[in-house]
């Protein structure tokens, strides 16, 4: 976040400052919207995995995913499957005419590898959404050095920022997933709106709303006011338009560097 | 009455209707005209309809102006009316006619009109509506399993409505009351095959298509027997092993097998060349292509089908090797139009990767490729009018910040051309996205994600000559999904991401009349006249408004 809106943050009143508040969480809840990965520890499937790399693997690979043998993961036997009821017929029955021997497995343990295909199956399903813990080392490509360069040069970065001020232990602040989307762009709403009457007198305050047609925004005293904007002049001041200037610009490497230098800052 | 069945007719029906009447596309056919031409079209083909309410699929070729009969008002894709009752000199006085409530999720479904009546959809769910009056008809409701994300209409053929459904099924309905005449699975919905598309019919068939893409399954289109259910053809996405285009897949995998490409849109037709266009979704695994190295025909891909036999007559790929989820669905426009000096018989799409492409329909060939906003993928173009990826575009661990993100510089609301203006119009997106491969072993589903930073909207008309943007109206930030329509009254409507409907000037784009509807229009609008009324629908979140001249006397 810039100077700039820590300064316009601390004067809204309780109503402004929720109201920004609702929106963060919906900005957050769209973008946690997408599934996340979670890696709940089930003993079914560990025991499974093992029972797996043990009597399948030599042929399905010892993830499931093929070698001689089919990938399972994308098995339709593996979707339509319940608790090991397909699944467990061909293991005990094998598929001859496919080269598959019959393996003489207990319930117990067809329940366990069903539940071990299950879950890589459904891994496969939740791969469209990142995982909650991201390893930071496939995120650290860039060199820090070069990104501080960019941030205090090149990029500008240091015009709206300080890694003593706003900056200060950002690392540690969000995730670094987070971090990386919110050094990007922050979003949020933090315009300004700067409305001149006709009669030339200018009201100024936090923007709530602007289309083609009309601008509102919260005036000094905290009320709410709206205007047409066919009968005045509307000035947007906006501490985003750097950033949403500079997406068009970064090249990957700039990215990783500026991203190498904010994880420094813990 | 429920039952379930599936069958193949084996060898392809012949065309029984060649050489019908060719899609119209002058600039304006006076409402008079167009209702003696349907009397005589009628006549002479002695429409054997069964009921006043019913629509014969010969109708299809020419729409009359009182009936909105398929998902894009017509075959040709354009979503450009004839009718002008309502034009650029009395918008400012258009009024509500009437407001339906769903009370049910957003309706993205562009309603057929038929015999006055309305029919659309959202997942699960059909409704019959009095168009002149609103009122309910019927309600179908199929509770479903699958991916609910959206709907965008239905079929008619006769006295029956064809409507898919989130478990990939097609349900025919009786259009009179609603009632059930069977019901078929396409795909199996536990492999994530699912159905949001408007099938189309042509003459005697009902073409389908899926769609899926969180599991690695081929994607296909078929034609359905729209009397049985049963299939009549059915094209996959994926050639097989040997096949033309397979050598744009691995040979030592069974990435082909898995390759996606799934035909969620509804497509266009052109009669005299007895051909459907059809767009295709991306490859599988989503934005992990190591895997799948080639171009991964025919995935992103425009086809061009013969309706009968289901047979590939040509193709073109805006998204070779696509790693990003840019789907080709976006609407394949079909138009006739002069193109350095010579008349040509043109298709055009403004693709969710932010290029808009024109070809000549005829045979595929590429005639202008250009962006239709501003991109960060690709470094230009080859020779055969396909964009060049950039690698380091490419999803990689580390992220890739890429533009446009995967929901595309544009998406599935509707396009249009207008042929008094010349112009293609196209609700686009500056859209920038992280994209993050996220594989550790073999890639399987997405095998990664983008996340998308910031976005917003402008509606663009595009020179289809040149693909030049000739106007700009913004739409504020956020991601639009709103459609177009255009109007032989001069007239250009949407909607904003403020909530406001929108009339602009085809010409210029500027705002002629708008209406602060509370949501964001995440359909597209379609317009009919009944009993010398032309009505609009916009469809906002759950409700649809029609809106009219004000009555007169």
């Amino acid at each position: 976040m810039a100077k700039d809106d820590l300064v316009v943050v601390r004067r809204l009143v309780q109503s402004l400052a929720l109201w920004i508040a609702i929106i963060f969480i919906v900005a957050t809840a769209n973008s946690a919207a997408r599934p996340q990965q979670s890696d709940t520890p089930d003993p079914a499937i560990e025991r499974g995995h093992k029972e797996f790399q043990q009597a399948c693997g030599f042929c399905h690979g010892p993830d499931a995913t093929g070698a001689r043998g089919p990938d399972l993961v994308r098995s339709p036997l593996v979707a339509h499957d319940v608790k090991g009821d397909l699944i467990g017929e061909v293991i005990r029955h094998g598929r001859p005419d496919k080269g598959m021997p019959a393996m003489p497995l207990t319930d117990a343990q067809v329940s366990d590898l069903a539940a071990f295909l299950h879950s890589r199956a459904t891994l496969a399903l939740r791969s469209n959404g990142l995982p909650r813990e991201y390893p930071t080392e496939k995120l650290l490509t860039g060199n820090a050095d070069a990104g501080k360069a960019f941030f205090n040069g090149a990029g500008g970065c240091n015009q709206c920022h300080s890694p003593t001020g706003d900056l200060d232990k950002v690392a540690s602040k969000y995730s670094p997933l987070e971090l990386e989307a919110h050094m990007l762009y922050p979003g949020g709403q933090h315009r300004t709106a700067v409305v001149t009457l006709p009669s030339g007198e200018q009201i100024k305050g936090p923007l709530v709303h602007a289309d083609d047609f009309m601008v509102s925004l919260r005036d000094t005293s905290g009320w709410y006011r709206s205007f047409s904007r066919d009968g005045v002049k509307v000035e947007l001041q906006d501490p985003l338009t750097a950033h949403r200037e500079l997406l068009g610009k970064l090249t990957q490497a700039d990215v990783h560097n500026l991203f190498a230098y904010l994880e420094t800052l813990k | 009455m429920i039952f379930h069945f599936r069958g193949r007719i084996k060898g392809a029906r012949e065309s029984k209707n060649r050489g019908g009447s060719e899609p119209n596309f002058s600039c304006t056919v006076g409402r008079a005209v167009a209702a003696l031409s349907l009397v005589l079209f009628g006549l002479a083909l002695r429409l054997p309809l069964a009921s006043a309410q019913a629509l014969d699929p010969g109708a299809l070729l020419k729409p009359a102006t009182d009936t909105w009969p398929t998902y894009n008002g017509d075959y040709s894709g354009r979503r450009f009316s004839t009718l002008d009752q309502i034009n650029a000199g009395n918008i400012h006085s258009l009024t509500l006619a009437w407001v339906f409530r769903t009370h049910s999720t957003t309706i993205k479904s562009t309603p057929l009109e038929v015999n006055g009546i309305l029919y659309f959809s959202v997942p699960d769910n059909v409704w019959a509506v009095d168009a002149r009056y609103g009122r309910t008809i019927w309600h179908y409701e199929r509770k479903s399993e699958g991916d609910h994300i959206g709907h965008r209409g239905l079929a008619m053929y006769r006295n029956w409505l064809y409507f898919t459904t989130p478990d990939a099924h097609l349900v025919c309905l009786d259009a009179k009351d609603g009632t059930v005449r069977w019901i078929v699975e396409l795909a199996d919905p536990k492999l994530a095959y699912f159905s949001t598309m408007a099938p189309l019919v042509v003459r005697d068939h009902v073409i389908v298509g899926v769609s899926g893409d969180v599991t690695d399954v081929p994607g296909f289109l078929e034609s359905i027997d729209p009397e049985t259910g049963k299939i009549q053809w059915r094209w996959n996405t994926e050639p097989e092993p040997g096949q033309p285009g397979s050598e744009t897949w691995p040979k030592d995998s069974d990435a082909i097998l898995h390759g996606g490409g799934m035909t969620w849109m509804t497509g266009t037709y052109d009669p005299d060349l007895n051909l459907l266009y059809w767009g295709t979704g991306n490859p599988n695994p989503v934005l992990a292509g190591e895997g799948r190295p080639g171009d991964n025909l025919y995935t992103c891909s425009i086809v061009a089908l013969n309706p009968d036999t289901g047979k590939l007559a040509w193709y073109f790929q805006p998204s070779p090797h696509d790693v990003h989820d840019w789907d080709a669905v976006e609407t394949s426009v079909l138009f006739d139009a002069e193109f350095k000096g010579k008349p040509r018989k043109l298709l055009a799409q403004a693709s969710r990767n932010g290029f808009f492409f024109v070809l000549d329909r005829t045979n595929g060939e590429h005639l202008v490729t250009s962006e239709f906003i501003e991109q960060t993928w690709a470094k230009g173009v080859d020779s055969r009018g396909r964009p060049i990826a950039k690698p380091e575009a490419t999803p990689s661990p580390d992220g890739a910040l890429v533009e446009p993100g995967s929901d595309g510089s544009t998406n599935w609301m509707a396009p249009s051309f207008n042929p008094q203006t010349g112009l293609f119009y196209v609700n686009a997106r500056r859209l920038f996205s992280i994209y993050y491969n996220t594989v550790t072993g073999k890639a399987e589903g997405w095998g990664g994600r983008d996340r998308n930073l910031w976005a917003n909207s402008t509606l663009r008309a595009l020179d289809y000559r040149t693909g030049k943007i000739v106007w700009n109206r913004e739409l504020g930030d956020g991601e639009s999904i709103s459609g177009i329509l255009t109007t032989a009254g001069h007239l250009l409507f949407s909607s904003d991401n403020s909530g406001n409907l929108l009339a602009l000037d085809p010409a210029t784009g500027k705002t002629l009349w708008h209406l602060n509807a509370g949501e964001r229009m995440d359909a597209s609008p379609m317009t009919y006249e009944l009993d010398g009324q032309q009505y609009l629908i916009f469809a906002v979140q759950d409700i649809l408004y029609a809106f009219a001249l004000p009555p007169t006397g």
